[in-house]
């Protein structure tokens, strides 16, 4: 949800604005070189609170140990980071570091900081700020996920100031997704050193939710002003932010921005009818229901593009948790392709998704215009011909209608999913409606989440688990799945040596993808892996489903970008009448 | 009397301690971690994810966790929320007091309306005014919480009379005290009402139950015999002793006033701990589970505690030494 410099998909209009803009060169007081968002189609006014609503509490606001959405929601409001990511495009922008270079090798990244961007108590951001986050993410007992993305073949990125603006980071091998691991939020220094000093765990438990907003100082567009536990988070404007309009205004517009805390998704769509709040991300169910109520509530839903998330079924392929027959199954890919010939992609797309949904047949979500190959081969629902596919590969359906392999055991397994969740749970019927009609003994039991994760990653005793994971733009970060080695590669995990030449090829493909800079050369590279998964049907998606966001008609620069993002904070506006 | 409460607040100690270690127990032993979460990031590889497991010290075996907490606890230390990297304490202490403020609600209301309720219902017995309360009763006791605080939610959204939910508005922090107080009692109308109508719909019947009993007693009837006006005979007499079980009721429901409202508060957006407390369960958030267990557990305790100091007050036969 970040700046831009040039997009590369603009319209003609805009290319002549932006680079009338470029042209333009604009200064704050202090900063010679501030960022300018030309990525936002207005020029707004100031003053207004934009409000918002989320259904669970933050958990910190620290940004380092931030791990879930609503913490991240804050933190990446309030925390710059060396770069950032347009949300229209996807693309790596400049943001704290306002150029970057990379050595021939491919293994040195230097970052060159903006000058003169200040904390919102006034003291500069500095080298030192940069150094003192990456300290505190390698530290012993500092609970992040960071320090994982920034290891690389189990070794830390190496890192040093060269002088007062430019840091260089060095890797083993070449890196070709850096700039997408290097987002991590920088944290002020000279009010957190002495935390860190103290230990790491010390650390994970400062700038938590108890803490007194006034300590904090941040160099986001807004400042964390006052959490109330279950009810709100309020934010206000930085007015030390280094990010300028087309017109060298500084951002952000906004006074005031604040997320309602709501207990459920329902809640949250009265509150926006009841226009308590601006902006709401419908369900897929929801949208003709609230297009027409569009004119009445003075709001605007769009048709926004399909998530990155997916939700798939995967097949238990690891002897370490299952034997005997059953095994025999799902390691057999006639098998898995006859069952995916007896998905009903059409019926979970209008069940669960009013028919808002888009039928997927490979790990990349329609709605990633960068990577998602659309020539992948398909399995339309078809009973006869998955029954046929069974038949070749030498099931038997008796006449007991029961399916028997070619060992005369019967075929029976359980499909998994977490309890709770309901659009899991309709799946999971789906599913074991159409298996059934196969011949298949399958028994559908849901399970709580820990119990869920603590067989998929713990024990490896399950047959088939329906389960979703999210995803960012680059599925080359998804390592961990993909690998053989890796520990979510869920239908086997943790191998030595790949186990089949299919997943040694896809292992082959992740090494290069992780080592090529270069987007198109990737993009051959992700097209074939995505070939292969949905030849070897390890997994076998469902459907990538579309977003729906509504925003109320009073609140300006709303342009819908990847996953359904309606803009950017910094540049939203209130249109209305403020009232003094 | 003070050794009768100084005994039952010793027996709190082994009382607390089997309650702990039976749900620390059952907690561990049941499958997953708070963990699960985590090993499902595509981005975070199994190392970091044992990292924290040892930070929060789940690596160790069960009894050693156990004891350890125990050992904090004499200390006044509840330990940390995994989720939360803020001390139990704190968290809980943070939405405490909301969920006292809406029981207490709650709680005033069921008793103002259930006992004059009930008192006229029995007086008036299988009267057109009896009947209909008593229809409005059993409507009250089967209509689930959820169900009644959705319906109230609604039409506060159809009419807009009321907030949709929450404790406070927007601009809170800008009002008098005054406003402050006006604003809190607004949100409080439905969450209180549901719950203390639902809560005064079962208490009515008591009361009117205990009374009918009572005023077949043989010195209500001598009462009336010697001449005494129909409201002494009730209020003074009958009454009086009609009232017995609805303080053992009111001590169970004192015990209810942290953890009582888990529902009406998830449904209503109401900040109390409850829906701390039921995310804390399902993620398994184990030192804040165990903390409200045993706040639970203690007010439980106390309230049972204060309804028989009550009882011993309002029936002079009832002596505990």
């Amino acid at each position: 949800m970040r700046r831009i410099v040039v997009s590369a998909v603009a319209a003609i209009l805009l290319v002549a604005v932006v680079a009338l803009a470029a042209q333009q060169k604009f200064t704050l007081p202090g900063i010679p070189n501030p960022d300018v968002a030309t990525y936002a189609p207005e020029i707004g006014k100031y003053g207004g609170t934009y409000v918002t609503s989320t259904i669970s509490d933050p958990r910190t606001f620290n940004a380092i140990v931030s791990q879930d959405t609503v913490s991240s929601a804050v933190t990446d409001v309030m925390f710059d980071s060396l770069v950032g990511e347009n949300y229209i495009t996807g693309e790596i922008v400049p943001a704290l570091a306002e150029s970057w270079t990379v050595s021939p090798d491919g293994r040195t990244w230097v970052f060159t900081l903006r000058q003169g961007v200040q904390w919102s108590d006034g003291k500069p951001l500095t080298m030192a700020d940069v150094l003192f986050s990456l300290k505190a993410i390698f530290t012993e007992g500092v609970d992040n996920s960071i320090r994982s993305v920034l290891t690389f073949d189990d070794k830390p990125v190496q890192y040093r100031a060269l002088d007062n603006r430019r840091i260089q980071f060095r890797t083993e091998r070449p890196i070709g997704l850096f700039l997408r691991f290097i987002g991590f939020n920088v944290m002020p220094a000279h009010k957190l050193a002495d935390v860190l000093a103290k230990g790491g765990a010390e650390f994970s438990k400062t700038w938590g939710i108890n803490v007194n907003p006034r300590e904090m100082v941040g160099s986001g567009a807004f400042l964390l002003a006052q959490y109330v536990p279950g009810q709100r988070i309020v934010m206000l404007r930085n007015t030390n932010y280094y990010v300028v309009d087309t017109k060298g205004q500084r951002l952000p517009y906004l006074t005031r921005y604040v997320i309602l805390i709501v207990p459920g998704l329902e809640q949250s769509r009265l509150k926006f009818l009841a226009r308590e709040t601006d902006a709401y991300a419908a369900r897929a169910r929801e949208f003709a229901e609230l297009k027409a109520q569009e004119r009445a509530g003075n709001f605007t839903i769009y048709d926004g593009p399909e998530t990155f998330s997916s939700e798939f079924v995967v097949f238990n392929q690891n002897p370490a948790g299952i034997s005997g027959p059953k095994l025999a199954w799902f390691q057999d890919v006639r098998f898995r392709r006859a069952l995916n010939h007896a998905i009903d992609r059409a019926t979970i797309s209008q069940q669960i998704h009013a028919g808002r949904s888009t039928a997927a047949w490979g790990p990349v979500s329609v709605g990633n215009k960068l990577y998602h190959n659309p020539n992948l081969p398909q399995y339309a629902y078809n009973l006869d011909r998955a029954q046929q596919l069974l038949a070749e590969a030498g099931y038997r359906k008796g006449s007991d209608g029961t399916l028997r392999d070619a060992q005369g055991n019967i075929v029976e397994f359980v499909i998994s999913t977490n309890a709770g969740n309901p659009d899991r749970e309709a799946i999971g019927n789906i599913l074991r409606q159409d298996w059934t009609k196969l011949g298949i003994r399958v028994t559908f039991a849901p399970e709580s989440f820990p119990s869920l994760v603590g067989k998929l990653t713990g024990t490896y005793k399950w047959d088939a688990i329906v389960i979703g994971l999210t995803g960012g733009i680059e599925p080359g970060t998804g390592r961990n799945v993909w690998l053989t080695t890796g520990d979510l590669h869920m239908w086997r995990p943790n191998q030595s040596s790949p186990a089949t030449d299919w997943e040694r090829e896809v292992d082959n493909l992740f090494e290069q993808i992780a080592r090529e800079a270069n987007q198109e050369k990737r993009k051959a590279l992700y097209f074939r892996w995505q070939q292969i998964i949905a030849e070897q049907v390890p997994i076998a998606y469902f459907a990538y489903p579309k977003t729906q966001p509504a925003v109320r008609n009073t609140i300006g620069n709303v342009k819908i970008g990847l996953q359904g993002v309606t803009g950017t904070l910094e540049t939203r506006y209130y249109k209305g009448v403020l009232r003094p | 009397m003070l050794l009768h409460i100084a005994r039952r607040l010793i027996q709190l100690i082994p009382l607390l301690f089997g309650v702990t270690l039976v749900s620390f127990v059952v907690i561990q032993l049941s499958p997953g971690d708070f963990l699960a979460e985590m090993r499902l990031n595509p981005v975070v590889d199994s190392a970091t994810v044992e990292a924290m497991r040892r930070n929060f010290g789940l690596d160790q075996p069960m009894h050693v966790q156990y004891f350890k907490w125990l050992w904090n606890l004499l200390r006044l230390d509840f330990g940390y929320s995994f989720a939360y990297h803020v001390p139990v304490m704190w968290l809980i202490g943070s939405r405490l007091l909301n969920s006292v403020v809406l029981n207490i609600a709650a709680l005033i209301l069921a008793w103002v309306v259930a006992i004059p309720i009930g008192i006229h219902a029995a007086t008036k017995q299988y009267s057109w005014s009896d009947n209909s309360l008593s229809m409005t009763a059993y409507l009250g006791i089967s209509t689930p919480t959820f169900f009644s605080a959705l319906l109230l939610l609604l039409l506060a959204f159809k009419t807009g009379w009321l907030p949709i939910g929450g404790m406070t508005s927007l601009d809170y922090d800008f009002l008098p005290w005054y406003g402050k107080i006006l604003d809190v009692g607004r949100h409080l109308i439905i969450p209180a009402s549901v719950l203390g109508f639902g809560a005064a719909a079962g208490l009515m019947r008591q009361m009117r139950g205990n009374l009918l009993e009572v005023l077949r007693q043989d010195y209500v009837r001598t009462a009336r015999s010697k001449g005494l006006a129909e409201r002494p005979v009730i209020y003074r007499h009958a009454v009086r002793n009609a009232i017995n079980p609805l303080i053992t009721i009111f001590g169970f429901e004192l015990g209810g006033l942290l953890g009582g409202a888990v529902v009406i508060e998830i449904v209503t957006g109401w900040p109390g701990v409850g829906r701390l407390i039921f995310d804390a369960i399902v993620q398994k958030d184990l030192y804040v589970v165990m903390g409200s267990l045993l706040i639970g557990s203690v007010t439980l305790v106390v309230g049972n505690l204060v309804a028989d100091i009550l009882l011993a007050v309002a029936d002079p036969r009832i002596r505990y030494d």
